[in-house]
């Protein structure tokens, strides 16, 4: 029998105690006053009359009791005999099985399942193991189980998956297995591809000590091959009135070969429009466009798909055109302005597809109300409000979510009694003479400005202005750009759910130079899109992709749905309640392919469609030294094989690990407290007694 | 009565039956009675027999007391001045702390001081002097300023305190400072535990205004004896704190230390013109008071 602190047992001097108290004279209950205890000096009680052990039997009965305590605080164990010999030869295994679509290649799959039966068809009688198949995420088996047949269905019934491979969620898993066992040997057993992307996820992951991590690469010494569609781009254009989608594909070759003659075929709605050849250089990539396409008011699947090879997965990219959107605004000039004034910011919005522009003009006068109909944003250049019904249909067009864009300008004005729309109240004009004045101050966190926050893309600041009109910021109002003398270029205020904003120069080239600078047309058109709350639509996600459909009106309503009661039907067939439990309105995608959302008790002839497509950071099969993965585990490798000297004889433990197996402390704890009960009723029992007899 | 007629001055009452007379008044009359008059002096000069000094004439001086002989021999006019032997201040400082409250015989102490605080006011009104009253624990508890007039006043008070809080002399004493600007005389009645030289210090402050300082230490026999045999807890009165102790033991210690406290203080006293007197409450207090007076009217000879 050993202790692994034997050192608690100098507490057994604290033996005393009991006898101590046994021999001490109890102090009388009865106090005396006294005026002052100035000279009086304690003296501890001396009693001759008590001064033997009256009852041994209580007296022994305290020794015991703490005898036992401090061996229970010295953590006895049994070095040897049965008890030591107990599980002496038990493993914790953790097969980690990795199933990411790139294990597909060249029938790394079929060699990596047969990796994990040998394993698994190797444990002893009294191993426990689990298997933990993983990808980009990790799924555990029954956790520490004996029981070899379900661990070897698992592995049977396991597929491979959408997801890219990410070591770090699978280790964590095993970590935690580990720190759970109490078997005394740990053993990994990680069976990959090892492809080099997937490492950084798992640094700082740390087996406990003493673990030990077998890596089983299934790779082969075979040269690697492989060509995958990267992604598509879209080219919009209208012709005729309609919009017509240019495809773009990116395609690209991570072989060490060049290949020749690859066909790319673009399919749209399932049917194949067109198949373009190209060749593409090793390591290297190309550009395929195809042939416009006609796309109408709804949105169109799209899938562009190149020659099988050795990993099918990733030759597919799955994608939704959406209609172009379009943004339309009314530019609003004076009653005098001619058809130059509005000329630059008429020209900017007339380029660009994602959102298009759609730009009509007119005057202060001549507006009307139901010039406001199916329109986002209104632009009062250099002009003043509106009156009379039209004022109270700016007034309502705005507070109801539209967009109101004030240029200043040489005829702006603001009379009293107009609408409540301005962010402050401005005044004439100022002219900075010489190089005229520039934006000192830029908000480059505000959606408008954001575009220009990154080096070289775009100086806002090279613009000189000659002439604005100062304006006094009201309380709601919050300045987005200043002059570099202080006085606000771009105020923006909330208006309701609507947005207004005052540009105190002018938006051509009358009172500065902007219009003529490179920065002139992503700023006209960010603060165009910012009014009316344009975001662009996602073509596809990626697998793993968790969508929030409560959050996506605009999609739900271009499809008719509402978020009541939603199914989703996943590219292989199964139905994905999204309106139910606690993940309602969350909708998972983690198959490669086209998703549609229906409303669950009426069917759609017009499903909501989403394009998943795979992580293509996982087509790189660029490997890691599989021991350098390990080492990083633990700093103890054995490769290629299973643990070769686990040889089935009784293993010596440490001290540690007896005495935590057997806990006979605990033991030791629960006779101590039942002594303790037993002395105070016996301690009771006696006080009693000698109280009767006084 | 019978006493009084026996013993002049001196009838040696007993403390258990004053204990029993319920009315200071009648109490201080029972004591103090048949003692005699003009046993102390007043520091101030007055009219009386007994010369103290001449002065020099100045105008305004009542010409009936010019020494009519000196100026026949000096060609010089002089006063004479007498000492006046009455109409002095004269008060008493009590000790109501809760140390106070101890008694193991009838009397505590503060009963035996309240009866020895009333007797000396009534025997000083009897002969027209001022009378005062300042009592205290830890800090000034009740004031009566002297006045011929003042004695059912003082002993009212006496009568009504009681013995709360715990006690400490320097708070108290130099407030008491500020009372006593004019020359008198004044009495300290207590069981003075603390450390002998800071007692004086705390007291010297009281003296400095020419005032006659007599101080009274009221101890119980039990105090002074340490009668205890039975180990016990002791409770300080004051503090609450309590200590385990075998007096066996202990007591020749604790009466060698008593001794010695009650020794310094009267030497310190001494040194410092303080006149001292220890009264044990087993002791009749017409007897300590004739012992008393007695020596202050030896002392003042000598002074």
């Amino acid at each position: 029998m050993g202790f692994l602190a034997p050192l608690f047992f100098l507490g057994l001097a604290t033996l005393a105690v009991p006898v101590l108290i046994h021999m001490i004279q109890r102090e009388r209950k009865e106090v005396v006053e006294f005026p002052s205890l100035m000279f009086i000096r304690k003296i501890p009680f001396h009693s001759f009359r008590r001064q033997r052990i009256r009852n041994w039997f209580l007296l022994l009965l305290r020794c015991a009791a703490v005898v036992l305590l401090l061996g229970a605080f010295a953590r006895p164990f049994f070095s040897a005999g049965s008890l030591a010999a107990v599980t002496s030869t038990a493993r914790e295994v953790v097969i980690l099985l990795d199933r990411s679509y790139s294990m597909v290649y060249d029938g790394r799959w079929d060699r990596a399942r047969d990796a994990a039966r040998d394993v698994i068809n190797g444990l002893d009688a009294e191993d426990q193991a689990t298997v933990i198949l993983f990808d980009s995420g990790a799924q555990e088996g029954p956790r520490s189980t004996t029981d070899r047949a379900s661990l070897l269905g698992l592995v049977e019934d396991a597929e491979t998956g959408s997801g890219a491979t990410r070591y770090g969620p699978a280790m964590k898993l095993a970590e935690g297995i580990f720190d759970n066992s109490t078997l005394p040997e740990l053993e990994a057993v990680l069976i990959s591809d090892f492809q080099r992307t997937g490492v950084e996820s798992a640094l700082g992951v740390r087996f406990p000590e003493g673990t030990t991590v077998t890596p089983i690469s299934v790779t082969t010494e075979a040269p690697v091959e492989n060509v995958s569609v990267a992604g598509v781009l879209f080219e919009r254009e209208y012709f005729s009135g309609r919009e017509r989608v240019s495809v773009v594909a990116r395609v690209t070759n991570r072989g060490e070969d060049p290949v020749s003659a690859i066909n790319l075929s673009l399919a749209i709605e399932g049917r194949d429009v067109e198949t373009v050849t190209t060749d593409l250089p090793s390591n290297g990539s190309a550009t395929v466009n195809f042939a416009p396409v006609t796309v109408g008011e709804r949105p169109v699947t799209g899938t562009v798909r190149t020659d099988g090879d050795r990993l099918p997965t990733d030759d597919v990219f799955h994608f939704v055109i959406s209609p172009g959107q379009v943004v339309s605004v009314l530019v609003i000039g004076n009653d005098r302005s001619g058809p130059e004034d509005a000329l630059y910011l008429r020209r900017a919005l007339g380029i660009g597809s994602s959102p298009a522009f759609d730009v009509a003009t007119s005057t202060v006068t001549s507006f009307r109300a139901q010039d406001l109909m199916d329109r986002q944003v209104v632009v009062l250049n250099d002009a003043g409000p509106p009156t009379g019904q039209a004022a109270v249909a700016l007034q309502g067009f705005v507070e109801n979510g539209g967009g109101l864009l004030v240029v200043a300008g040489e005829r702006s004005e603001w009379p009293t009694g107009a609408p409540d729309l301005l962010p402050g109240s401005f005044d004439r004009p100022v002219d900075r003479a010489g190089r005229g004045a520039g934006l000192g101050f830029i908000d480059y966190s505000h959606p408008v400005f954001e575009l220009f926050s990154a080096p070289r893309s775009g100086d806002v600041t090279t613009a000189r202005f000659f002439r604005y009109r100062p304006i006094e910021v009201g309380e709601s109002a919050s300045v987005i750009a200043r002059f570099d003398d202080g006085n606000p270029a771009l105020l923006e205020r909330r208006v309701d759910r609507g947005r207004v904003f005052f540009w105190a120069s002018t938006l051509n080239n009358f009172w500065n130079d902007l219009a003529l600078k490179p920065v002139y047309l992503p700023f006209v058109h960010r603060l165009i899109e910012y009014l009316a709350d344009y975001s662009p639509s996602q073509p596809w996600v990626v697998a793993g992709q968790v969508l929030n459909l409560a959050e996506q009106d605009g999609l739900l309503a271009d499809a008719g749905l509402s978020e009541a009661d939603l199914v989703a039907i996943s590219p292989s067939g199964d139905r994905i309640p999204i309106s139910e439990g606690i993940r309602s309105g969350f909708l998972t995608m983690r198959e490669q392919g086209v998703y549609e959302v229906h409303d669950a008790t009426t069917t759609s002839e017009f499903p909501l469609t989403l394009a998943v497509n795979v992580d293509l950071a996982e087509s790189d099969l660029a490997t890691v030294d599989p021991e350098e993965l390990a080492s990083s585990l633990t700093g103890r490798v054995v490769g290629g094989q299973v643990d070769a000297s686990h040889d089935g004889k009784a293993r010596v433990f440490a001290s540690e690990d007896l005495e935590q197996r057997q806990g006979i402390w605990w033991y030791l704890l629960i006779v101590v407290f039942m002594l303790f009960v037993a002395e105070t009723v016996v301690s009771n029992r006696l006080s009693r007694t000698a109280l009767n007899a006084d | 009565m019978e006493t009084e007629q026996t013993v002049a001055g001196a009838r040696f009452v007993d403390p258990k039956v004053l204990a029993r007379i319920g009315s200071l008044d009648l109490l201080a009359r029972t004591v103090v009675d048949g003692f005699i008059n003009g046993l102390h002096k007043a520091p101030y000069l007055g009219v009386s027999a007994d010369f103290a000094e001449h002065r020099g004439y100045m105008p305004g001086d009542d010409i009936r007391f010019i020494d009519w002989r000196v100026f026949a021999r000096t060609d010089r006019f002089y006063v004479k001045r007498f000492e006046a032997d009455t109409n002095t201040n004269f008060s008493v400082m009590f000790d109501v702390s809760r140390s106070m409250n101890f008694g193991s015989q009838v009397l505590t102490k503060l009963d035996y001081g309240r009866y020895l605080a009333a007797c000396l006011t009534y025997f000083c009104t009897r002969q027209r002097d001022r009378v005062g009253l300042v009592t205290f624990d830890a800090d000034i508890v009740t004031r009566v300023p002297p006045s011929a007039k003042h004695l059912n006043v003082i002993l009212h008070e006496l009568d009504r305190i009681e013995a709360g809080q715990p006690g400490s002399l320097e708070r108290p004493f130099f407030r008491a400072t500020e009372f006593f600007k004019r020359r008198g005389i004044i009495v300290v009645i207590s069981d003075f535990y603390e450390d002998p030289k800071k007692v004086v210090d705390f007291l010297k402050p009281l003296s400095y205004g020419g005032n006659d300082l007599i101080v009274f230490q009221v101890l119980d026999p039990a105090e002074i004896d340490f009668p205890y045999d039975d180990p016990t807890s002791f409770q300080d009165l004051e503090t609450g704190r309590k200590m385990p102790v075998v007096p066996e033991k202990f007591r020749d210690q604790y009466r060698e230390l008593i001794q010695e406290h009650i020794a310094a203080l009267s030497k310190l006293c001494a040194e410092n013109r303080i006149d001292y007197a220890l009264f044990n409450t087993a002791t009749p207090i017409d007897h300590a008071l004739f012992k008393f007076l007695a020596m202050r009217e030896k002392l003042s000879r000598v002074r």
